[in-house]
């Protein structure tokens, strides 16, 4: 009872209820598919409603870091601007392009945003706010991420235009590469943590001396340094946009996309972007837990913010850190961007690995 | 029930999409049609509730091996030409093997199909088993046959810088 | 490369890493000087050196300084100024010609300012009013004279206390005297400024001119 006090506004009350009401109206199979329809209603709305707050944050934060005001006409301080673009791009024309092979050119972008949404479902919210736990919760993000750069090379070869084609393949061998040290990070945390369920790993980390950047300490902090920068770096953003340099291919391997194709492409990328300061937010920083340092009427006020508050707002903080890179340093080239993951992270992240496992093993870690 | 239409939509997926994978003349939209295959078969593991497979499924053939794949086809094939018949000698021939190869393969699997249900019907393995499971060296545990495999990939990697950097 | 040279070099970009993002956070909170034009129009300041539209001053008596000496219209790099003369008799009997209509293409200006620079008389002048946006190139053809004007006489003859004494300085010293309009100070104040330039170039163009007729 107590407890039901403690998070009076958690959207797992709401959910539980609802359960509770299909179980008793309906037959087994109906409830079943009763729930996976409104999880998959819930799921998608969410992703096309956290596609438009990013697109408008961004707008306003770089805006901002460019001593400008941003979109401030449509609506008050310009919050609806995202939303009429939204509208614009979907009653856009697509534009049927001759000479491509028909198939792959539309199939490529659901390769990405199939790719973006199943790394979504699996990422825990809040609390009781999480579609898909498996046990190997970490391996299925990696893995299934790693889908959406056969969009990418589908898109980049069906063009049939050679900016689209440079830009995949870049995509693709800048993807590969800090794929790597992005999973060798998250394996540095999984040493620390000793499991791969997004769950328990959020469900150990529950005062701040708990969360896994702290509690881990040096090796900790430098994964989740290096796990940032690879995770930027596979979003194709920011120094590492050379897939869609402007100024050199137009807007790389989705040049040739129009109407709601290319809102397909541009939603995954923001999305990426969340996603990977989510996966951030519930490895390193403790994912939903508020901010507990226990001392009792500390942790209670903090309680009361509900837990998807907690990580909506440390998410957010992440990608705002991606926008600073981004708006702070210029394009890198292609061999000072392979240099920096085969001759730096990689070989940092391996150290950075053995220096956990020590750290594990001699219980060097904050307890 | 309904883990059956699944099964028999993921199987009838898997069957198509090989079948289109060898019949196709483009041979980007073969390696495309392979793609849909192995994510298929990576459903039915997830159907077995044998997820860490289906993981590794995922990671290594769709997301590791074919985006290899598509990379080396576009970087050496000219993907957009069709590819041309073998003489027809070779066409029966390679059909006998692949004939022979089902024959062989479908043997053994009706004569063991019994066996391979007692060992799935496991439900979900934890991770840290199948982590101990790879890394001990009891019986049943795979430490020799895990550091022989990254020995070969070490061999490979280094070829293929070899190879890379004769000029 | 050394190993000490990766690491100091690793260390060293780290370091200058930092030093961009701070840049970039004291950016971030830098007050934003974008000027939110259509709200702010009670505010909004425009130097006063801005070109946006050429003017013809005219005072009280809608009198103009305008001789009608086409100069400015000669000086034009793309055909903007059009200066329309006629020829009248004066009371004594002399024929004068006097100005009619300055037409001005705002559409092909291109602000250079020689015009200004070239006007013997002062007669006109670039104004900061900027909003010239219309609907028909034809409005932009813009005449710069009112209806009605005519030329300011120069009442030298009156004040005539020293005339053999007076310095070149002393007649233009004391004819914005007696003016006590407001409108027409300004020109009259810059215009020292403005004939300074023409001054120091004028002196350039017979010299260059010198030399190529030596040479040649």
């Amino acid at each position: 009872m107590l407890l039901e006090i403690s998070h009076p506004a958690e959207l797992y009350h709401l959910t539980n209820w609802l359960d509770t009401i299909l179980q008793e109206n309906l037959p087994e199979w109906g409830a079943l598919l009763v729930k996976f329809v409104l999880i998959g209603v819930a799921l998608l709305s969410a992703y096309a409603v956290i596609a438009l707050l990013l697109i408008y944050g961004e707008r306003k934060i770089t805006a901002f870091f460019q001593c400008r005001y941003g979109p401030n006409r449509v609506g008050k301080w310009g919050i609806i601007q995202s939303v009429a673009d939204m509208i614009k791009i979907l009653i856009k024309e697509i534009i049927y392009i001759d000479n491509v092979d028909k198939f792959l050119f539309y199939a490529a972008p659901f390769f990405v945003i199939v790719a973006s949404m199943l790394t979504f479902g699996a990422i825990p919210f809040g609390r009781g706010l999480q579609a898909v736990d498996f046990d190997n919760g970490i391996f299925y993000v990696l893995a299934v991420s790693s889908i959406s750069i056969i969009g990418v090379l589908l898109a980049g070869w069906a063009s049939n235009n050679k900016y689209s084609m440079i830009g995949a393949m870049r995509s693709g061998a800048q993807f590969v590469s800090y794929e790597l040290s992005a999973a060798l990070a998250l394996m540095t945390v999984v040493v620390l943590s000793g499991t791969m369920n997004l769950s328990t790993i959020v469900a150990q980390q529950e005062y701040v001396y708990n969360w896994n950047i702290v509690r881990g300490h040096i090796p900790a902090i430098i994964a989740f340094v290096l796990y940032l920068i690879s995770g930027h770096a596979e979003t194709n953003r920011g120094p590492f946009d050379l897939p869609e340099a402007e100024s050199e291919l137009t807007a790389g391997y989705h040049t040739e996309y129009s109407g709601l194709q290319f809102g397909f492409f541009y939603l995954a990328e923001y999305l990426n972007m969340f996603i990977i300061a989510s996966i951030a937010t519930t490895v390193f920083l403790g994912g939903w837990q508020p901010i507990q340092i226990g001392v009792e009427g500390f942790d209670q006020i903090m309680n009361y913010i509900p837990s998807f508050v907690w990580f909506f707002g440390k998410a957010f903080f992440l990608v705002f850190l991606s926008l600073w890179v981004r708006w702070t340093f210029p394009r890198l080239r292609i061999d000072q961007l392979l240099n920096l993951e085969w001759k730096y992270m990689l070989p940092i992240n391996m150290v950075n690995l053995v220096v956990m496992v020590i750290v594990v093993v001699y219980g060097f870690y904050i307890k | 029930m309904i883990e059956q239409i699944i099964f028999y939509a993921l199987a009838a997926i898997i069957a198509i999409c090989s079948v289109l994978a060898v019949t196709t003349r483009k041979i980007i939209r073969s390696a495309t049609y392979l793609l849909f295959v192995l994510l298929s078969t990576a459903g039915i593991y997830l159907l077995l509730s044998y997820h860490f497979l289906a993981m590794v499924q995922i990671a290594v053939y769709a997301g590791g091996v074919m985006v290899l794949f598509i990379f080396s086809i576009l970087l050496t094939h000219q993907p957009g030409v069709d590819v041309q018949f073998e003489k027809p000698g070779r066409m029966v021939l390679s059909g006998l093997a692949a004939l022979a190869g089902l024959g062989l393969c479908g043997h053994i699997i009706y004569h063991n199909v019994e066996k391979v249900y007692q060992y799935v019907d496991f439900g979900e393995i934890e991770m840290t088993k199948i982590g101990f499971a790879l890394m001990g060296t009891d019986k049943y545990q795979y430490l020799l046959p895990f550091e022989a495999v990254s020995l070969l990939l070490l061999a490979c990697i280094i070829g293929a810088i070899m190879i890379a950097r004769k000029r | 490369m050394t190993v000490s040279q990766y690491f100091s070099g690793l260390f060293k970009g780290i370091a200058s890493l930092i030093k961009g993002l701070t840049v970039t956070w004291k950016e971030l909170w830098t007050p934003k000087i974008t000027q939110q034009y259509p709200e702010n129009r009670a505010t909004l300041v425009i130097s006063d050196r801005f070109r946006a539209e050429l003017v013809m001053p005219h005072d009280e008596n809608n009198e103009h300084a305008c001789t009608a000496c086409g100069i400015c219209q000669m000086n034009c790099p793309n055909g903007t100024i059009k200066v329309i003369s006629k020829t009248v008799e004066t009371e004594d009997g002399k024929k004068k010609k006097i100005l009619d209509e300055y037409h001005y293409d705002q559409g092909m200006c291109t602000f250079c300012n020689l015009c200004v620079i070239t006007c013997p008389s002062d007669a006109i002048k670039f104004e900061n009013t900027f909003e010239n946006a219309v609907f028909t190139r034809g409005k932009l053809d813009l005449r710069l004279n009112r209806e009605g004007s005519k030329m300011r006489e120069k009442k030298k003859p009156e004040p005539k206390p020293a005339p053999t004494a007076a310095t070149a300085e002393a007649p233009k010293a004391e004819t914005p005297a007696p003016k006590p309009a407001a409108a027409e100070v300004k020109p009259v104040a810059e215009a020292p400024e403005v004939k300074t330039a023409p001054a120091v170039e004028e002196p350039k163009a017979p010299e260059v001119k010198n030399d190529t007729e030596t040479k040649e």
